[in-house]
């Protein structure tokens, strides 16, 4: 048995690190605690990697208890915490305000499906998966496929999750998703036919939620329109029991097989495609995407999802305390159009990166 | 629930179904599908710290088979349950909708989840978690063969991760008997024509087998000979799964 | 659960060091049993297994269905147990679930062989009516009545009993009928195919206790156990099927030197449990 040092696409590309110029290379988590440790020790903000590392060294020798106090704070007075943060418009994780997670995405993560992407949004990871199965169309709409959507949430993405009792947010995430990508247009469903009538094509969009930090509609909408965009459609063919097979490569040089049905058409023309963003409403900030600690203490969520000519397809905001203003939903609109021009460039990036492959 | 129509319609896969011919697994000399000897398995990778939330947690991808597996705990037993003096081990293996050719419900597999409980309980040292519960939680991302061994290994290594106290690393290998040959770490299309599989799961610094099931027939020298060749590749996967754990341990924390 | 004094603990560890145990029995011995068969008339096949204090009953019913397409020349296979509530306080509601399950697993596993069937200690080719539209499902059931240890070996057993006992009626089918659609068939009624158990595996488990292993251990050997090995053993000495329980690890030296004993004690077994089964089919025929 040998190491391996080269996984398949899964895990590869995380580490695009965008970084954060205001603090140098300190985008870790740990570090931005220190940034907190010095916001409520020394009232300061600090600028410069010299002040940080000499913090650091400061913090690594031996203020272990100051440490201990902070996290202690933390964890008993959560919103002071955070509000202390959001005062000096950055966040315990040293983002500003409207600055969205180091984003990722990797297409064609699993093998076994015909279309498959890995997002990761900080550390909220999607996993979606298409598989295409024939079915006969409804008498409505003969010439016309189905998708399928589903969002599951297994035990081992968060603590709150255990076997057999489904987290609650699963079902509310799998109708949002796909209400949106169902209206928004995406997919043509006429493509989905295969003999008018008779056979088309059902998508069953599989989507599971390997590590929830928050965001997870942004995630899991992000995951499933690379899954779209990464699908290909096999080749099929009518056998003489009038089901439809695959056309394996062996068969098609050897005996003359029916004519393929779907020739050409191996990929789904995708317009105006979805992306989101999920933002907090606390007092005046707003605060986009949040962790899930942040989710659990500030409980305002507005989600904006615009398509890539930066039109509004929906818009959530199940309740919540905050009620917003009509400018605040704006600054989220705005907000989210930036988000959108940086999800459409990492898209075409993990498109363009397996083209190359 | 999502689709267009309000209730589903039946669906079919449109991959030929699986052909009954018998490729060419009982001749004595033949080619693995993926090119392996007999006896090499598949090239392992392993990593700690896939997914955040959890306590502890490890990565594994061992050729198309990819597995997840999270622990979370200590942590409290749930209400109904006794008052203990030792720690609890709770473990559940799921499958995704997609992880097998055919598409399925992504539902438990029970069977695997007292298999990984009955392989792990003998390695962790529940004394040092006394009234609290361990929880193991494996998903099977993509199934390419070899599946339960992999979950094994790889939650060996997530409970290392957790630092949850343990005797040693428990590594699992699994051989298929095909025709008159013994492959280890059988790929899916090599499982589904076997005659007998043998599943060894051991912790190799102390030589001691915690779980063993063999299936089919098998006659003693057979068994002896299997038995052999897995705990070799077991105490080669101990040495990967240790060193993916030096890695973490000592990787900068800048 | 056996509650067991520190004292009584040690009688039964001191014991089975010294190989004899709490009921006077050797180490390798099991205890006295009894096999009934036809307890059940409505079912196709059925026995009861009397083994000391644990008592079992199996049964076979075969029902007309379709193979599986994956293997359309073989029958298919059901195995499940159930815990009756009488047999234990502790299988009460749903406390006999997980036992149910973990016992229906290893039968499945000891008595079914490999997945290209080879190995399988019940023929399955010979289920086949129609080959790929019409098989015999069987459907074995299992019920634990009283639990006094050694289930599994038990359960064995019974099934192995209730399926020499089991008559599959003679299926004609009817000519000119072929097509898409299942084909006619006619199930006699007074012809009856007896089955060939010869195959059919018995299980023999050793369980550990301290640094000895002893067979058929009584539910109170079974509490000091650290360890189980089940061996499934075909009449020709091959292995079916083996699992390990419990959660201490056992040298693989040990485990092999388990194999080789349960081997020489299967054919004890076979032999004993062939007598008892002739003897209770014609028991059964006289009265």
């Amino acid at each position: 048995m040998t190491s391996h040092s080269q996984p398949s696409v899964l895990w590869q590309r995380r580490s695009t690190r965008r970084y954060n110029p205001f603090l140098g290379f300190f985008s870790d988590y740990h570090l931005g605690l220190f940034v907190g440790l010095s916001l409520f020790y020394s009232l300061e903000v600090v600028l410069g990697n010299k002040t940080l590392k000499k913090m650091v060294s400061a913090n690594v020798s031996g203020d272990l208890s100051s440490e201990m106090e902070v996290d202690a704070f933390r964890r008993l007075f959560p919103l002071r915490y955070h509000e202390r943060f959001l005062l000096d418009s950055i966040r315990p994780d040293a983002r500003p305000l409207g600055r969205a997670r180091d984003t990722s995405l990797a297409l064609g993560a699993v093998a076994s499906a015909d279309g498959s992407a890995l997002a990761k949004i900080g550390c909220t990871t999607m996993l979606a998966a298409v598989k295409m199965e024939v079915m006969t169309p409804p008498k409505e709409s003969p010439d016309e496929g189905s998708i399928a959507i589903e969002f599951y949430m297994p035990p081992i993405c968060s603590p709150l999750v255990r076997p057999g009792r489904p987290a609650e947010e699963a079902p509310v995430v799998s109708k949002q998703l796909s209400d949106t990508i169902l209206s928004s247009g995406m997919i043509n469903l006429k493509e989905l036919s295969l003999v008018s009538g008779k056979a088309a094509w059902m998508a069953y969009l599989d989507i599971y939620c390997l590590d929830a930090d928050g965001s997870l509609f942004d995630a899991a909408l992000l995951a499933a329109v690379a899954a779209f965009s990464h699908l290909r459609i096999p080749v099929v063919s009518l056998n003489e029991e009038g089901r439809v097979v695959v056309v394996s490569e062996e068969n098609e040089e050897g005996k003359s097989e029916k004519e393929p049905v779907n020739k050409g058409k191996r990929k789904l023309t995708l317009s105006s495609l979805p992306f989101s963003l999920t933002c907090i409403l606390h007092k005046n900030y707003i605060l986009a995407d949040p962790t899930a600690e942040e989710e659990s203490i500030m409980e305002t969520l507005v989600t904006v999802v615009l398509d890539s000519s930066g039109q509004l397809v929906s818009l959530y905001k199940p309740g919540g305390p905050v009620l917003a203003y009509a400018s605040a939903v704006q600054d989220c609109i705005a907000l989210t159009r930036q988000r959108v021009k940086e999800l459409k460039s990492i898209l075409n990036e993990a498109i363009s990166d397996m083209e190359v492959d | 629930m999502a689709g267009k129509s309000a209730a589903t319609p039946s669906t079919y896969s449109p991959s030929p179904a699986p052909k009954t011919k018998r490729p060419i697994f009982q001749d004595v000399d033949w080619v693995r599908p993926d090119g392996r000897g007999f006896h090499q398995c598949r090239p392992a990778f392993l990593k700690t710290g896939a997914v955040n939330a959890a306590s502890g947690s490890a990565y594994a991808e061992f050729g198309n088979t990819k597995v997840i597996v999270s622990v979370f705990g200590p942590r409290e037993s749930k209400k109904a349950m006794a008052y203990s003096g030792t720690g609890r081990l709770n473990c559940n293996v799921s499958y995704t909708t997609f992880a097998m050719p055919i598409r399925g419900q992504g539902s438990d597999h029970k069977g695997y989840s007292s298999m990984l409980h009955k392989a792990l309980e003998g390695a962790i040292i529940v004394e040092s978690f006394p009234k609290t519960t361990v929880d193991v939680f494996a998903l099977v991302l993509e199934s390419g063969g070899s599946d339960l061994p992999v979950v094994i290994s790889c939650a060996s290594l997530a409970l290392a991760d957790a630092g949850i106290m343990m005797y040693d690393l428990v590594a699992s290998v699994s051989v298929s008997c095909l025709g008159k040959n013994l492959v280890i770490d059988p790929i899916l299309e090599e499982e589904s024509y076997q005659d007998g599989s043998l599943l060894i799961t051991c912790m190799p610094s102390r030589n001691e087998v915690t779980q063993l099931t063999v299936n089919g027939e098998w006659s003693t020298p057979r068994v002896h000979e299997a038995m052999q060749i897995c705990l070799e590749a077991c105490s080669k996967l101990a040495k990967i799964i240790r060193s993916c754990l030096k890695e973490t341990a000592s990787a900068p924390k800048d | 659960m056996v509650g067991l004094s520190v004292g009584e603990k040690h009688f039964i560890q001191g014991g089975i060091a010294q190989d004899l145990r709490t009921d006077g029995r050797r180490r390798l011995t099991y205890r006295p049993f009894n096999v009934e068969t036809g307890v059940i008339p409505q079912a196709n096949g059925s026995a009861r297994v009397r083994l000391g204090g644990t008592d079992v009953i199996a049964s076979v019913k075969a029902e007309l269905g379709k193979p599986s397409p994956s293997q359309p020349d073989k029958g298919k296979v059901n195995i499940y147990v159930d815990c009756s509530p009488t047999a234990a306080p502790m299988f009460e509601g749903r406390g006999g679930e997980e036992l149910s399950t973990e016992l229906s697993g290893a039968l499945q596993h000891c008595l079914l062989g490999g997945k290209s069937g080879a190995g399988a200690g019940i023929d399955l080719s010979s289920l086949v009516v129609v080959e790929g539209k019409v098989c015999w499902d069987l459907y074995i059931d299992g019920l634990v009545v009283s639990s006094d240890g050694n289930l599994l070996d038990a359960l064995g057993a019974a099934i192995k009993a209730a399926l020499t006992n089991t008559g599959i009626p003679k299926v004609e089918v009817a000519v000119g009928a072929s097509g898409d659609g299942l084909p006619e068939v006619d199930i006699s009624d007074d012809e009856y195919l007896q089955f060939d158990t010869s195959g059919v595996p018995v299980i023999v488990t050793l369980t550990k206790v301290g640094r000895h292993y002893i067979v058929d251990a009584t539910l109170e050997e079974e509490s000091q156990m650290s360890s189980a090995v089940s061996v499934s053993v075909s009449g020709q000495g091959r292995i079916c099927g083996l699992i390990k329980r419990g959660g201490a690890g056992l040298d693989p030296s040990v485990i092999l030197d388990m194999i080789s004993v349960a081997k020489h004690v299967s054919e004890q077994l076979m032999n004993k449990l062939d007598s008892e089964i002739s003897a209770a089919e014609a028991f059964e025929e006289e009265s």
